[in-house]
């Protein structure tokens, strides 16, 4: 790759200027460059391929045992356990409803978890205003997946702080929400939901996610194929559809006058004393450091006044200025605020 | 006292010289000794126009031929500020959020102002946030990476152990699937930030995963990968473990500097061209596994919902898209004469590098080859340019990008045509920008 930029570069030295105009001619400008060489290749798989380093340390079972948490439709994941639907809606009215709703219904714009049966086939067009509702009785495709989300993530201001027992509790009461059958019979209080019987669920939606498998793994070739086209590609008369109702309910930031409000104490002190109190020049008190300003403040306002007029130190009388007593003090009044 | 000042005088000694310069300064401010007075009364006497029009007044006297004051003074000296903010004329540059998207900012997102980004690589704190349960400060002493599962040697990491493997630094955007989203019905955002700005683009540095799993001796059953954070949501995806193996980063850097708390510090999991939300922040775990794990992030959030009530899951892929970001509506053309102005871009593909990017002054119906500028990088965000010769008229802008593999970003209705409008993910569609005579600039969709 750098051989042949080069070139390039060889060839723009010592062509004409038609060769020149003719490169300028090219797709880019402001030096762009495409790179041709795909890196990856050339920095991992050349240089460190089969080369180990070996660093950490191999974990224990126990700590394994604490972090590995996750739950796959195949039940593989799923500790011991059990949950029935009365113990469900009890932690669920405890934990859940203030959020999700009494019945799942969803509140205050969080995630409703049951209903919505064979809502997925509705588009908002045509003045059609019902939305698809995507539950998990309406939408998702696995019942591990439940199970797995309440353990790792709710409930939503105290996640992974329920026991196996309360999950497989919460789970199948919200699939009881659902009113979803297991092996055709509708989930009754005596059901009790364990990992053993975890595989007899089936959602009605599972079906309708694709790819399956084996191609799950392919990235899925885009669904839609645009030509190049260049000239005369659409009608020139078409409808054009402006925003109706604005909703991004601000209007865009843009650079705003910069307006400051300063005290004369401010003020005055900007355009003589930061030259020296601004750092630690001279010795001088630095301005806002709380260090050195609590022991002065500690002295009292008035020898600071009578200080700064009549000088210390390195300090002249009033700084070298010719500002009169009562501003002297409106500056040492902003320079204690600063300070404390 | 008096021996001492005249001593100075023949020796004038740095603190003399910066007394002077104060005195001068001092005297400069004389001449406005009349309206320091006059703000000091206006002050005194609350009003609130008292101090904007002493601006207003400050702004004037800074013009040419006048010397500013700043230039008469001095400043803050070095580390005053030890680590370097924007100036503070740039606050409007930030980040911003619709707080109607979610119930609350924990479970939220926020967008870019990307109408504001100069070249192709986002400053730190300007990245869009995307979080669902709110960012964790992690504590890099207690940071763990676990590995587990089909590997002869299951391992925990620290972070120093991650930092000490050959490091790589790649240049990648990084985009939330829902990026314009919010349009699929129609035009519903004013402004560039808000119909683009759920992505970002930033130099990520970090070691690739693949150098990491030569060390632990992977079964060949271990086809899956599954990815956790260590946040409150424990938010996990399953990864194909082609991907892996092809690019994927653990990365700690971002931009020269460690990870943002809002971007996963200190480690997270970095894939190229793919959703935002595969790449797991606050890394904690990687377990091998030989099937998928369809978690919540894959199946009930983040798969595309079409017509027929199909779904589309692990539809990973960022496809080519791009966007004209000057002029905007937040940059619109007001008071801009008439002849050659520049119309500038950002183009992006998560399959490789854009090939070309066209430019259509009259809403799709002709179009024009635009130029490429700067780096052209696989995966990156790309800038492209137009110079235009505008005579004042109106005009329906809009950008088309190209990628490596030929394919064409497409118009709105070819998405809506085979999707719907209800799959909220991967809307990538052609963008247009109605420009009217006055240079205002609006978000405008063809039916």
């Amino acid at each position: 790759m750098f051989s042949s930029y080069k070139n390039k570069l060889v060839l723009a030295v010592l062509s004409t200027s038609f060769a020149l105009s003719a490169l300028s001619a090219a797709t880019n400008i402001d030096h762009a460059v495409i790179y041709k060489d795909n890196y990856k290749v050339k920095v991992t798989d050349r240089l460190y391929a089969k080369k180990h380093f070996n660093f950490g340390r191999e974990a224990t079972k126990e700590e394994i045992a604490g972090w590995d948490i996750d739950v796959r439709p195949d039940g593989k994941g799923l500790p011991e356990g059990k949950g029935t639907i009365v113990e469900g809606e009890k932690i669920y009215i405890e934990k859940c409803a203030s959020c999700h709703g009494d019945f799942g219904e969803g509140k205050h714009g969080y995630p409703e978890l049951a209903g919505g049966e064979g809502t997925t086939v509705l588009q908002r067009v045509n003045g059609e205003t019902e939305e698809p509702l995507r539950t998990v009785g309406s939408y998702w495709p696995y019942a591990s997946t439940l199970w797995d989300y309440i353990n790792r993530a709710m409930p939503f201001p105290a996640p992974k702080t329920l026991t196996a027992d309360e999950v497989y509790a919460l789970t199948i009461y919200i699939l009881y929400l659902n009113d979803i059958k297991i092996n055709g019979k509708e989930i009754d209080e005596d059901f009790v939901l364990t990992k053993d019987n975890f595989k007899d669920i089936k959602l009605p939606n599972e079906k309708n996610f694709y790819p399956q498998e084996p191609n799950m793994k392919k990235t899925i070739h885009p669904d839609v194929k645009n030509t190049r086209c260049m000239k005369n590609c659409a009608k020139k008369n078409r409808k054009l559809v402006h925003v109706l109702s604005d909703l991004t309910s601000l209007e865009p930031l843009k650079r705003k006058k910069f307006v400051e409000t300063k005290s004369v104490g401010q003020e005055k002190y900007e355009a003589a004393c930061a030259v020296c109190h601004d750092s630690d020049a001279m010795g001088a008190p630095k301005l806002g450091d709380k260090k050195v300003w609590s022991k002065l403040i500690k002295q009292g306002k008035k020898t600071l006044y009578k200080n700064a007029i009549h000088g210390k130190g390195a300090m002249p009388p009033k700084g070298g200025t010719n500002y009169s007593d009562e501003t002297i003090k409106k500056i040492i009044d902003y320079m204690i605020k600063k300070g404390s | 006292m008096n021996n001492k000042e005249t001593n100075k005088e023949r020796f004038p000694s740095t603190a003399k010289l910066l007394k002077q310069i104060a005195k001068e300064s001092e005297s400069v401010k004389k001449n406005d000794r009349r309206d320091f007075l006059k703000k000091g009364f206006m002050f005194s006497a609350g009003a609130a126009a008292g101090s904007t029009f002493f601006t207003t007044k400050a702004n004037a006297i800074d013009l040419p031929p006048k010397v500013p004051a700043v230039s008469k003074r001095l400043g803050k000296g070095v580390v005053d500020t030890p680590y370097g903010m924007p100036s503070k004329f740039e606050s409007h540059v930030a980040r911003r959020t619709q707080s109607w998207l979610t119930p609350d900012s924990i479970a939220s997102i926020s967008m870019s102002p990307i109408q504001e980004i100069k070249g192709i690589i986002t400053p730190n704190g300007l990245h869009f946030e995307r979080y669902h349960a709110g960012i964790a400060n992690v504590n890099p002493d207690e940071y763990r990476l676990m590995i587990h599962g089909l590997v002869k040697k299951p391992i925990l990491l620290t972070l120093e152990d991650i930092m000490r493997y050959p490091s790589v630094s790649r240049i990648n955007f990084l985009e939330c699937p829902a990026n314009g989203g919010m349009e699929w019905r129609g035009p519903q955002m004013k402004a560039l930030q808000f119909t683009h700005g759920m992505m970002s683009c930033s130099q990520w540095t970090g070691v690739y995963l693949k150098t990491i799993l030569a060390d632990l001796g992977v079964s060949p059953k271990g086809t899956w990968v599954l990815a956790e954070g260590g946040d409150g949501s424990a938010c996990s995806r399953s990864i194909p473990m082609e991907k892996i193996l092809d690019d994927a980063i653990l990365a700690y850097g971002q931009n020269g500097e460690m990870l943002r708390p809002e971007q996963g510090y200190p480690i997270r999991l970095f894939l190229p061209g793919w959703e935002g939300n595969t790449s797991i922040k606050w890394l904690r775990r990687l377990e091998i596994g030989d099937k998928p794990w369809h978690h919540r992030e894959e199946t009930s959030k983040y798969t595309d919902l079409i017509k027929d009530g199909k779904s589309i899951r692990f539809s990973w892929v960022q496809e080519a898209n791009s966007v004209i970001t000057s002029p905007c509506p937040e940059h619109p053309w007001k008071g801009l004469k008439k002849g050659y102005v520049e119309i500038e871009g950002l183009a992006w593909s998560g399959r490789g590098k854009i090939k070309l990017v066209d430019i259509s002054l009259d809403g799709g119906v002709n179009w024009k080859k635009a130029k490429l500028k700067g780096m052209v990088l696989p995966k990156a965000w790309t800038r492209f340019s137009y110079l235009h010769k505008w005579d004042g008229k109106p005009l329906l802008l809009q950008s088309r990008a190209i990628d490596e593999t030929g394919y064409v970003q497409p118009t709105l209705k070819q998405l809506r045509d085979a999707r719907g409008v209800e799959s909220i993910y991967h809307k990538n569609s052609i963008h247009t920008w109605k420009v009217y005579q006055d240079g205002k600039v609006e978000n405008v969709q063809f039916v």
